[in-house]
C-alpha cells in the first residue's frame, strides 16, 4: 500500500515497510531505515508494489528486533476475537454438553479462511503463515478450546500433504480441507503408547501397485468426523505416511474414547484389515514416513497445544479478573484483597511470558527456521504454556470458589480442557526431555 | 447499472474501555487518545449494505473518514470487510469539528470525488449519538435523505424504496439516487473480514488528503467553522446511600415512602 501523502517527508507504513513519497505520493527514494527499531521482512515487499524487490534486497540486509504485530496480524486477531466473543462463546457450554463433533463451527472457521493459513494460496490456503496459527488457535481457545485444538490436529495433515505430498494429492485434498468442507487427521500413536513411535506395529506391504495395510492406530483425534486420516505404518524396516479415505474397506473407526476434557472432539481409535490403498495415498517417499510425522507433530502439533494453552490461560485469566472485581466480600470487591491480587499477577506474568515463548518460536517459522533448528524452542513453548494453562484455570477455579465448579462459569470447563493438553502432541516429560538433552551436551 | 458508493465512517472508542476516556474541563473536549477504538457499530451496518449493493450491481465501494492519524486502522478495517478504496481526511485544521465542520468537511472531500450514486452512513455514533452528520451532508449535497433505515429495496431507473423506523412502527418511502441513506442496526449483520480479505488490503488503495487537497475554506471547517460551543463538561457521578429501614413489614414500607417523598424522590 502507498499512501498519498503530501507532506515531502511523510512516511507511509505498512506492515514493516516504509517508503519516502514526495508532494505527489510518488516514491522518491529507496526504502530507508526511518526508525532503527523497525527492520523489513522481505516476504512483504511483494506487497509494496512500487520498487522492485531485487532493489530492496540490495538496499536493506539489517535485520534488527521488532516486537510488534503487523497490521494484518492484529485485523487477524480483531476478527477471530470477534468470531469467538460472537459466535462461540454463546455456544460454547451446550456444545462441551452435546459433546458432538462442531461441523458448523469448523465451516465457518474455513469461510473466515482459518483453516488453511499454513497452506499455500495455490491450493486454497492463505500462507500466512505459523504466527498467524499461533493467535487464531489463542484466541479460539480463549473461548472455546475444543475448535482450537481442532485447529492443532485439523492442520496436521494439511501442513504434511504441503510439505511432502505430490501436487496430486495437494490438489486433491487441501482446497476442500482449507474451506473447512471435509476434515482430516493425522495418527501416529498405537496402543503401545505414543512417546516410542519406532515400536508400531501396523504394517503396510506392496502387492502390486497397492499397499495392503493391517493395524490399529490409539487415542487419534477426530478421525470420526474425519474425511481424510494420514497414518504412518511399517514398510519393511522402516515407515512410511498414507492417506486413508473416509468409506475405503478395511478401515474402520472402532472406538470413541471417554475423556474428561475437550469433551465435543471425538477421540478414536481405527482399524486398519487388509484396507488396499493405492500407491498414490503414500505421502512423500517410501521409508521417510516416520520423519515427515514428526517433523509435522513438533511444527504443527506442538505449537498447536502451546496456542490451545495461552489460550485457556488467558481465558481463564479474564474470566477470574472480571469475577473478582465484581465479587464483594467484606464490604469491598475481592479484586482488593492481596490474596487474590497475588493469584492474578501470577496468572498475568506467567501468560506474558508464554505468550513471547509462543509467539517467538511461530515468527521463526516465519522466517523459514525448521522443526529440527527450533526443536528446544519449540519443546519450551509447549511445555510452559501448557503448564501455565493448567495453573491459570486452578487459580480461577480458587478465585471464584463455588463458582469456579460451576460449568456455567466455564473455567471447570477449561481446567478439564486444560488437563488434556498434558498428553497432546508430544508429553510434557517428552519435551523435558528434549530440552535437556539438548542444554546438557 | 454501475453504482459509485460512498460510506462514511467515524472511528469511535471501544466500549469495552469507555471507563479510560477522560474529559478535558477546560477545553470541554473528550480525551480519546491511548483509548482503543473501533469502527462505529452503525457505520459497520452502513458499509454492509454498501457492500451488499455492490454484490448486486456491479460498482465500487469508497470509505471516507475525518479523524486523525490512527482512524486509518478503522479504514483498513472497512478495506478489509471488503471496501475498494479507503479515503482518510486527515490535518489539524479538521480538529474540534462539530457536527456542521464535520459535514463541511465530508461535503468538499465528496465534491472532490466527483460522482457518487449512494451515500451510507451510520444513523448515528455510539460517542456522540447527535445523529446530525448524514442529513447535514445530504442538504449540503443537495440530494434526498432517509434516516432511521431499516430495510432498501432497489427498484428500476435508480429508484429506492426505503422502509424507515418511527416510534411506534414505520414508513416506507421512494426515493431517487443520487441519495443519502443513515442505517440502523436492524437493516443487517455486519459481516467478519476473512483472513484472505484481510491479506488484501494492502494492494488496495488509501488515499490521505489534508485541508488544501480538498479545498476547504479555514472557516467552514474545525473549530472555526463550528457553531456547537460546549458550555462546560464535567464528569457525572452517581452516588448511592443505603439506609436500612426497622420494624414490621407495614412499618418498614410507611418509612420507606415516607423517606423517599422527604428526599424528593416519589
Amino acid at each position: 500500500m502507498v499512501s498519498q501523502h503530501s507532506g515531502l517527508t511523510n512516511v507511509a507504513q505498512w506492515g514493516r515497510l516504509y517508503v519516502r513519497n514526495d508532494e505527489a505520493g510518488k516514491a522518491l527514494s529507496p526504502i530507508e531505515m526511518v526508525n532503527p527499531g523497525y527492520y523489513i521482512l522481505f516476504k512483504n515487499v511483494e506487497s509494496c508494489g512500487c520498487l522492485s524487490k531485487g532493489h530492496l534486497q540490495n538496499k536493506l540486509t539489517e535485520v534488527k528486533m521488532d516486537l510488534n504485530l503487523s497490521r494484518e496480524h492484529e485485523m487477524l486477531r480483531d476478527m477471530v476475537k470477534e468470531f469467538a466473543d460472537n459466535e462461540l462463546a454463546p455456544r460454547a457450554l451446550e456444545l462441551d454438553n452435546k459433546g458432538e463433533f462442531f461441523w458448523e463451527q469448523v465451516k465457518r472457521s474455513g469461510q473466515l479462511g482459518l483453516m488453511g493459513v499454513i497452506n499455500s494460496k495455490e491450493y486454497g490456503g492463505t500462507a500466512m503463515g505459523h504466527l498467524a496459527r499461533m493467535i487464531l488457535i489463542e484466541e479460539i481457545s480463549r473461548v472455546y478450546p475444543p475448535l482450537g485444538f481442532f485447529h492443532q490436529t485439523g492442520n496436521l495433515l494439511m501442513y504434511a500433504i504441503e510439505t511432502f505430498g505430490s501436487d496430486e494429492q495437494k490438489k486433491k485434498y487441501l482446497p476442500a480441507l482449507c474451506k473447512g468442507e471435509k476434515v482430516s487427521a493425522l495418527a501416529l500413536t498405537e496402543a503401545t503408547g505414543g512417546s516410542d513411535p519406532a515400536n508400531m506395529q501396523t504394517e503396510a506391504t506392496l502387492e502390486g501397485d497397492d499397499y495392503v495395510v493391517n493395524g490399529r492406530k490409539s487415542w487419534i483425534s477426530a478421525v470420526d468426523p474425519a474425511d481424510f486420516v494420514g497414518f504412518v505404518a511399517r514398510t519393511g524396516d522402516k515407515f512410511s505416511a498414507f492417506i486413508v479415505e473416509k468409506g475405503t474397506p478395511g478401515f474402520e473407526v472402532t472406538r470413541r474414547e471417554e475423556t474428561i476434557g475437550l469433551r465435543s472432539l471425538p477421540v478414536n481409535e481405527f482399524a486398519l484389515t487388509n484396507c488396499r490403498l493405492p500407491k498414490e495415498n503414500l505421502i512423500g517417499e517410501e521409508g521417510r514416513g516416520l520423519a515427515s510425522a514428526l517433523t509435522t507433530i513438533a511444527t504443527i502439533g506442538r505449537t498447536g497445544a502451546a496456542g490451545v494453552g495461552l489460550g485457556i490461560a488467558r481465558g481463564c485469566y479474564e474470566i477470574a479478573l472480571k469475577f473478582a472485581k465484581e465479587r464483594v466480600l467484606y464490604g469491598k470487591p475481592i479484586a482488593a484483597l492481596q490474596a487474590i491480587q497475588f493469584m492474578l499477577t501470577d496468572m498475568n506474568v506467567e501468560i506474558e511470558a508464554a505468550k513471547w515463548l509462543c509467539y517467538s518460536t511461530a515468527w521463526q517459522l516465519d522466517q523459514g527456521k525448521t522443526s529440527r533448528d527450533l526443536a528446544v524452542d519449540i519443546a519450551r513453548c509447549k511445555l510452559y504454556a501448557v503448564d501455565v494453562a493448567n495453573r491459570c484455570a486452578y487459580k480461577a477455579v480458587d478465585i471464584m470458589g463455588a463458582y469456579g465448579l460451576s460449568p456455567e462459569y466455564r473455567v471447570i470447563g477449561l481446567l478439564r480442557d486444560a488437563l488434556e493438553l498434558g498428553v497432546a502432541a508430544g508429553s510434557q516429560e517428552v519435551m523435558k526431555i528434549t530440552i535437556g538433552a539438548t542444554i546438557t551436551r | 447499472m454501475e453504482l459509485e458508493i460512498l460510506v462514511c465512517i467515524k472511528q469511535v472508542p471501544h466500549p469495552d474501555h469507555f471507563s479510560e476516556i477522560r474529559l478535558d474541563v477546560s477545553s470541554g473536549r473528550i480525551i480519546r487518545e491511548g483509548v482503543p477504538a473501533i469502527i462505529n457499530p452503525l457505520d459497520r451496518n452502513a458499509l454492509e449494505e454498501g457492500l451488499r449493493v455492490k454484490e448486486k450491481f456491479p460498482g465500487r465501494v469508497t470509505v471516507i473518514s475525518m479523524g486523525p492519524p490512527q482512524a486509518q486502522k478503522a479504514l483498513e478495517e472497512a478495506l478489509a470487510m471488503g471496501a475498494d478504496r479507503g479515503i482518510l481526511l486527515c490535518d489539524m485544521a479538521f480538529a474540534g469539528a462539530d457536527t456542521l465542520a464535520t459535514a463541511n468537511t465530508l461535503f468538499y472531500a465528496i465534491r472532490k470525488l466527483g460522482k457518487f450514486d449512494l451515500i451510507y452512513c451510520g444513523n448515528e455514533t455510539m460517542d456522540s449519538g447527535t445523529a446530525q452528520v448524514g442529513p447535514q451532508l445530504a442538504e449540503l449535497l443537495d440530494i434526498p435523505q432517509v434516516s432511521g433505515v431499516q430495510e432498501v429495496t432497489f427498484g428500476d431507473e435508480k429508484i429506492l424504496e426505503v422502509k424507515r423506523a418511527l416510534e411506534h412502527g414505520y414508513m416506507k418511502v421512494r426515493v431517487k439516487l443520487p441519495a443519502l441513506l443513515c442505517v440502523t442496526r436492524d437493516i443487517n449483520r455486519p459481516r467478519l473480514p476473512t483472513v484472505q480479505s484481510i491479506m488484501e488490503v494492502a494492494q488496495k488503495e488509501m488515499i490521505i488528503w489534508k485541508a488544501k487537497d480538498i479545498g476547504a475554506p479555514p472557516e467552514s471547517i474545525g473549530l472555526k467553522g463550528s457553531p456547537t460551543c460546549a458550555a462546560g463538561v464535567y464528569e457525572h457521578k452517581t452516588g448511592r446511600r443505603r439506609e436500612i429501614m426497622q420494624g414490621s413489614i407495614e412499618e418498614k414500607v410507611q418509612r420507606t415512602v415516607a423517606r423517599l417523598k422527604e428526599l424528593g424522590a416519589i
